[in-house]
């Protein structure tokens, strides 16, 4: 039926084909590689003032590196940032590409409202907002870091998330930053407390900040369509929970091994 | 008054799987009417037969739109009063040729012993012979004085009309992760097609392609300005299809690695008078993607 194609097939190799001339008008248009979100959720409350958020600016200026290391493969991962404190506010107006993103530093004052964060989210987890690239392969990663308890309605934040078929296949993670953190609540937002770790110092935190972000990136751009053990064809559901499971396990592993006796908890005199 | 072109590139990552070319594509040129087709088999484990699938898909495409074509006064004169319902009729069509076709392989060619080794005997029991040969399909058909489209399942129609700006007029909605592409082979295909229709502008170009295509963009911007590019370069066909063909290879090299298929059906002459603008058109997107990008690398805080 495509005489064309067959000929093109017979008398040229790929390598020809891959052979590119500047002058060609589509040889200029960019190619994308398969993208993955991360959604950073990030709190941004009075408390998290002074050496906190410093420690939370330097880390994340210094992650992004690593993470573009994760995508130099085939995976051109994208970065979304939320604050949250008494309003909430996307850092960018659109997921940017790791290559290109850079970290703008945070302050912080007001209260903590992280129901609105949830229900943010919500709305822009959608391929009619900011999940519209057609690159978009892989389901999203969302971290969430905060050192204290919503000062609002979380719950209907969180129904609203629930009800995102994004959130429900996505890689959930979240960090407790101090003592007021409540892990119980953040397990709600990760739906498993596997994917929630809690750092009570500087170096806790810089070393679980990366931990987490690496490894859910590489988790989540993982193409995965066939169980290891049984090598069946995976459906959707199995590959994000298989995805989810893997992320809680090899966060426990590599948490197990930080602990920093001679660090100062954030607590102690914060 | 028509040209056209179609290309099918393998996926990298089906090349690397040893895994065959699950798209489809062709075209049709005559003096009436163009026809740009293209389908991409599903490739998954019941959908064995895809591959076979989506070039029956194709072939019942052409072979619908000939018999409607056969009496081409009599087509041309209904079809703008009675398009809707002519239009379900020819997806009905589509689908009766496509089942027929697949049916026929099956026929000649029963399911081996090593194409049923995947699966336990309940749960190769359980597929539907026609699900072997699973596939989407997009076409589109330029007439005289009129265009219009059908679709089933993923992929994409981009159509570039006398303004020169890319329209998609069948908007496919691209599934949450949990979703599940439309496909000729389910038992209600043709009441799941999605269709087009335009007679109040003249065409200068019909595109089709699957979802590989679309997959190895950023944003819906580039992938309808691409199809402008393509437009203003149409002046040139015998270069531009070799630049297409290695285009497309490209974007499946370096992009999601699905097998992409390209099929386009233009009208030369109208493409020629149309040139300048389309070359404006090109200058004047990578101007506005400019903006955009600014725009967006601009922070919050």
């Amino acid at each position: 039926m495509n005489k064309n194609i067959n000929d093109a097939k017979e008398n040229t190799t790929v390598d020809d084909l891959l052979d590119f001339d500047d002058d060609d008008p589509l040889g200029a248009t960019a190619v994308s590689k398969k993208s993955l979100v991360i959604f950073f959720l990030i709190d941004t409350s009075g408390s998290m003032k002074g050496k906190k958020m410093g420690q939370l600016n330097t880390v994340m200026e210094e992650l992004i590196p690593e993470i573009r290391r994760v995508g130099e493969a085939d995976t051109d991962v994208k970065v979304a940032v939320l604050t949250f404190s008494t309003d909430v506010k996307w850092m960018y107006s659109a997921p940017i590409s790791i290559e290109e993103f850079e970290w703008a530093r945070l302050g912080a004052e007001g209260v903590t409202s992280m129901g609105a964060a949830f229900t943010e989210l919500a709305a822009r987890m959608s391929r009619n907002s900011f999940l519209n690239s057609p690159s978009l392969s892989f389901a999203p990663v969302m971290f969430l870091m905060t050192d204290g308890y919503p000062s609002d309605d979380y719950k209907s934040g969180l129904k609203a998330l629930q009800g995102n078929s994004w959130y429900k296949f996505g890689l959930k993670a979240a960090l407790g930053i101090g003592d007021e953190a409540n892990d119980e609540m953040l397990a709600e937002f990760t739906g498993s407390k596997d994917t929630v770790v809690h750092a009570y110092t500087g170096g806790q935190l810089a070393s679980m900040i990366k931990i987490i972000a690496v490894t859910a990136s590489q988790i989540g751009s993982k193409s995965m369509t066939l169980s290891d053990e049984t090598n069946e064809e995976l459906s959707e559901e199995d590959v994000y929970a298989a995805k989810q499971k893997m992320l809680g396990q090899q966060i426990q592993e590599l948490v197990g091994d930080q602990t920093d006796a001679a660090d100062v908890p954030y607590d102690t005199g914060w | 008054m028509f040209n056209g072109f179609s290309h099918s590139v393998m996926g990298a990552s089906h090349v690397a799987k040893g895994i065959v070319c699950q798209d489809s594509s062709a075209h049709k040129i005559t003096d009436r009417y163009a026809v740009a087709v293209v389908a991409d088999g599903h490739g998954s484990k019941k959908h064995f037969r895809s591959n076979i699938g989506s070039q029956c898909a194709v072939e019942a495409t052409i072979e619908t739109i000939e018999r409607f074509y056969e009496n081409a006064d009599d087509f041309e004169a209904n079809f703008p009063k009675n398009h809707k319902r002519i239009i379900r009729n020819i997806e009905r069509q589509i689908v009766a040729v496509w089942n027929s076709k697949v049916m026929k392989h099956l026929e000649e060619n029963p399911v081996t012993v090593v194409e049923k080794k995947p699966f336990k005997q309940e749960e190769f029991e359980a597929i539907s012979p026609e699900s072997y040969y699973g596939t989407t399909l997009i076409a589109a058909v330029a007439g005289r004085g009129f265009s219009f489209g059908v679709q089933i399942g993923d992929g994409s129609m981009v159509g570039i009309f006398e303004d020169g700006e890319a329209v998609m007029p069948m908007d496919y909605e691209e599934a949450n992760p949990a979703n599940i592409t439309a496909s000729i082979c389910n038992t209600n295909a043709a009441s799941m097609f999605e269709s087009f229709y335009v007679d109040d502008k003249r065409m200068i170009a019909l595109y089709t392609s699957t979802d590989g295509l679309y997959t190895s963009f950023g944003s819906e911007y580039d992938f309808r300005d691409y199809h402008v590019i393509v437009s203003s370069q149409l002046k040139n066909a015998e270069a531009l299809e070799a630049s297409v063909l290695k285009n497309i290879t490209k974007r499946s090299h370096f992009g999601t690695e699905d097998d992409i298929s390209f099929a386009c059906v233009y009208d030369p002459e109208f493409a020629a008078e149309k040139a300048d603008m389309l070359a404006e058109m090109v200058e004047r997107n990578k101007k506005r993607a400019a903006e955009r990008k600014a725009k967006l690398h601009t922070a919050n805080f």
